[in-house]
């Protein structure tokens, strides 16, 4: 294998990012058009807990009804906002069409090089998911309750962390490809893991045996954590989650390295 | 007449047999394929214990009713996609110049386009469908209901589908709308009505078909009605013809690829 | 590039040339003075694409989703010309000429504009279905078989789609198989076949129905030399067996020149020249040996004049007019 610089310097992955930023700009249009099936969920959540708050200050798993409302809009915010081919499909294509012999010799390292476009595809998405979101929830939700501005930079920190992590984890099962056919039922599990446990309403709403257990996956460090301080800041939780989401990511980090070290090995050993 | 209804049926019948073995040459793909999705469907399940340990109904619905709405959305989307999963990337097809090759068959070109494909995981949101069923409470009579509705909510969803999907004859931009449009029916068709009131409500009896496709048909299942039955079969019936009508003519502006190659 | 222009002399421009563009056709072929048959009539055809433009970068892109701007491009323009039956015709012109366009409105696909088309006596916009009954198409870069089948069953289920029972699909597959020698991969899947032939069993797949009209778009496209000389055996073979009557488009003179006796050229949706191949040649050459006599031109008149010469002429002429 031959040596290359990669991960040495990570301004080629500054311009790569830049790039796909500048392409993706072309498509904000496009974009927009997807604030539909935004706005769908977001209402039908809306109208769920109208239904189930049978009064106003009624308290569900501690959250007050915007609260628990605020909470899905941001996760379905952090779903939709970086929900782009880049990890999933790019990466398996790449993969079974065998175009990852060209691209794992180039002079970077592939899971890097994706990393990068990805931030770049959902730097423009992302951005706008939450302009909306803050005007569903102007206009139908109300404020939330203790917000302050001063925290929104730790939240913002926060919501990179955990949507760079769910794309290490996202890349580590597309990287599966090389073993497997269709690494997307495998996807789809995961997707659906975050979902129903972490996307639609928070972890304390789980019987107590089955929260400690989510600590333990993703799901804490990708979508709840984020959601949670922006709907309820502490800077105890503050820490904690920052802490967790550091740790994971140098976890899942190392995963992607080894399964992608492996399977590019599997790849030279039967030639494609 | 008859006789030209009978082979085209024919020709139906033998493009989805092959559809399906060209998916079946990897069996192991196939079986994780079908399996994971009514993993994937079933997952959601957890969703509903939790909202119903918060509140006895949901929108007047009890866990068994939506149990069978997600069973007979599961297995109309389901049908859909096994016979007619094309009529979904319809927009590709019309932008890229792909129905050529129907145009010059002899063949209905709407039937043959939509049956040129097949989704394999959509055979396990059917059978997902179908093991809903047989876990709120089976028996005949509930199986046949189920298996009518399921045609009627197919045709309906289809239709949905191909009305949005031939508006690109018109406009390239169409393709995203109606990608939207239909997932956005997909989500409403998996909660209960009972919490849409006033204008939504009506929304989703005019505007998105869900309350034809799936809401109707529940309150049939839970309670028989004679009025509601034969609403839901004219809906869908005139819903197709629209949906055939606005194809057609959006056929007549079809550019094959001649645009792309202007374009270049 | 004069003399180029002076091969254009039978553009099609007025109402009057155009009709006589028809009968001078119909006297060319027939001198003996019988009635033509006519398989293809098309009549002042015409067809226009709108096309959005948009300019250069990020303003271009903005200004486009809120100004849109629409081009309108003549995609086939008045074209007038009629086929014979049995007859091999090649419809040729350079990229973006209009070639497509109009194979596609003779089979169906497309809607025209303006002006009328009539194959084998049928319009193939109103009586669709009843046209493909009887003519085939071969689309060379579009694939029409079902590649995880054998060329057997993808056979069986074009059988289907023309209505044939089972038997009769039989029947003809065995005729076609033996005649055009596809017996040694006939059970095998496409995908695992040769582009070569593939090619063979998409050409097949469409004489099913034993079409009287076979459209070809550029069937030899992306094949080697011998593959090539194969499947324009074939074509031949098919024309004279069957008294098929071929039209093609191609950019390979060499399938121009071995399959086809009469050309029409057109350029920027226009018909430039429609001759016999031989008339043409010798029209050329007489003008090549005046040209030298006059001094013009060194004296080529002995050279051999390939055809390829002569459509390049054409081509870069009608190019620099419409500049």
């Amino acid at each position: 294998m031959s040596r290359h610089t990669y991960g040495v310097s990570g301004r080629k992955y500054v311009v790569i990012y830049r790039a796909v930023l500048m392409e993706n700009l072309q498509y904000a249009a496009n974009i927009a058009m997807g604030f539909f099936g935004y706005f769908v969920f977001i209402f039908i959540f809306i109208k769920l807990w109208d239904y189930i708050y049978q009064t106003p200050e009624e308290l569900i798993a501690g959250y007050t009804k915007e609260q628990m409302i605020w909470y899905v809009m941001m996760t379905e915010m952090i779903w939709f906002g970086s929900n782009t081919g880049a990890v999933a499909r790019q990466v398996a294509a790449d993969i079974r069409g065998g175009n990852i012999a060209y691209l794992m010799n180039k002079p970077y390292h592939y899971t890097l090089y994706i990393l990068a476009k990805y931030t770049g595809e959902w730097s423009i998405r992302l951005p706008m998911y939450m302009l909306l979101a803050v005007a569903i929830g102007a206009a139908m939700v109300g404020a939330i309750p203790g917000f302050r501005l001063a925290t929104v930079p730790v939240m913002i920190l926060c919501l990179i962390l955990g949507i760079t992590i769910n794309a290490v984890f996202k890349m580590c099962i597309s990287l599966l490809s090389f073993w497997i056919e269709d690494a997307t039922p495998f996807q789809w599990l995961y997707d659906k893991l975050i979902l129903v446990v972490g996307t639609v309403f928070p972890i304390e709403i789980f019987p107590r045996t089955l929260q400690a257990l989510f600590k333990l996956t993703p799901i804490y460090t990708v979508c709840y954590g984020p959601a949670k301080l922006v709907v309820d800041f502490s800077g105890e939780k503050c820490i904690e989650i920052l802490s967790v989401q550091f740790l994971y990511l140098a976890v899942g980090c190392v995963l992607m390295f080894l399964i992608y070290r492996k399977g590019v090995r599997k790849l030279y050993v039967n030639g494609g | 007449m008859l006789t030209a209804v009978r082979m085209q049926l024919r020709v139906c019948l033998l493009s989805v047999k092959y559809n399906i073995m060209r998916e079946m040459l990897n069996p192991v793909t196939f079986v994780t394929n079908v399996v994971f999705m009514i993993l994937n469907d079933a997952a959601i399940l957890v969703q509903w214990f939790i909202l119903f340990r918060l509140r006895g109904d949901i929108g007047g619905y009890t866990m068994k009713e939506v149990m069978l709405l997600w069973g007979l959305t599961a297995a109309s989307f389901g049908l859909s996609r096994v016979l007619f999963t094309r009529v979904f990337s319809l927009p590709e097809l019309i932008i890229s110049g792909k129905l050529d090759s129907y145009l010059v068959q002899p063949k209905n070109v709407l039937l043959s386009v939509m049956t040129s494909a097949t989704n394999i995981s959509a055979i396990g949101d059917f059978l997902y469908g179908l093991i809903l069923l047989v876990a709120c409470g089976f028996s005949v009579s509930r199986l046949c209901l189920f298996l009518l509705f399921t045609v009627t909510g197919t045709v309906i969803i289809t239709a949905f589908a191909l009305l949005l999907g031939s508006l690109s004859f018109w406009f390239v931009r169409a393709d995203m709308l109606g990608n939207q449009m239909v997932s956005g029916m997909i989500s409403f068709m998996t909660y209960p009505d009972g919490i849409f009131r006033g204008i939504s409500r009506f929304l989703l009896y005019f505007v998105i078909p869900v309350g034809m496709a799936v809401y109707h048909p529940v309150h049939i299942m839970t309670e028989f009605d004679v009025k509601m039955f034969f609403e839901v079969i004219g809906y869908a019936v005139l819903l197709m013809a629209a949906a055939m009508i606005v194809f057609y003519r959006g056929l007549r502006r079809y550019s094959s690829s001649s645009l792309m190659e202007a374009r270049m | 590039m004069e003399q180029a222009v002076l091969f254009c002399e039978n553009v099609q421009k007025s109402e009057s040339d155009r009709i006589q563009a028809l009968r001078l056709h119909e006297s060319k072929y027939h001198e003996g003075g019988g009635i033509a048959m006519y398989v293809i009539k098309a009549e002042d055809l015409s067809k226009t694409f709108r096309v959005r433009v948009k300019e250069k970068g990020m303003r271009g892109s903005i200004r486009a989703i809120l100004h849109p701007q629409v081009k309108e491009v003549k995609a086939v323009d008045n074209v007038t010309f009629a086929v014979e039956e049995g007859e091999m015709l090649a419809f040729i012109g350079p990229n973006g000429a209009g070639k497509s366009t109009t194979i596609k409105m003779l089979t169906g696909i497309l809607y025209p504009d303006g002006g009328s088309v009539n194959v084998l006596g049928l319009d193939p916009i109103k009586s669709r279905k009843q046209l493909a009954h009887r003519i085939g198409t071969v689309f060379g870069q579009k694939e029409q078989l079902w590649t995880h089948l054998t060329p057997y069953d993808n056979f069986r289920f074009f059988g289907a789609i023309y209505d044939f029972s089972d038997k009769e699909t039989e029947e003809r597959i065995e005729e076609l198989a033996e005649r055009f020698e596809l017996e040694a991969f006939i059970n095998t899947p496409v995908r695992n076949l040769s582009l070569g032939q593939r090619i063979r069993c998409e050409i097949v797949a469409s004489l099913i129905h034993n079409p009287s009209v076979l459209f070809l778009d550029e069937p030899t496209i992306g094949l080697d030399p011998v593959v090539k000389e194969n499947i324009r055996e074939l074509i031949k073979q098919m024309n004279r067996d069957y008294h098929t009557t071929i039209f093609l488009t191609s950019h390979d003179v060499g399938d121009i020149e071995k399959l086809c006796k009469r050309i029409i050229i057109v350029n920027a949706g226009q018909i430039v020249l429609d001759d016999s191949m031989e008339h043409l040649k010798r029209h050329y050459m007489k003008q090549k040996t005046q040209q030298a006599k006059d001094g013009n031109q060194p004296d080529t008149s002995g050279a051999d004049i390939s055809l390829e010469d002569i459509i390049m002429e054409i081509y870069q002429a009608e190019g620099r007019r419409i500049e």
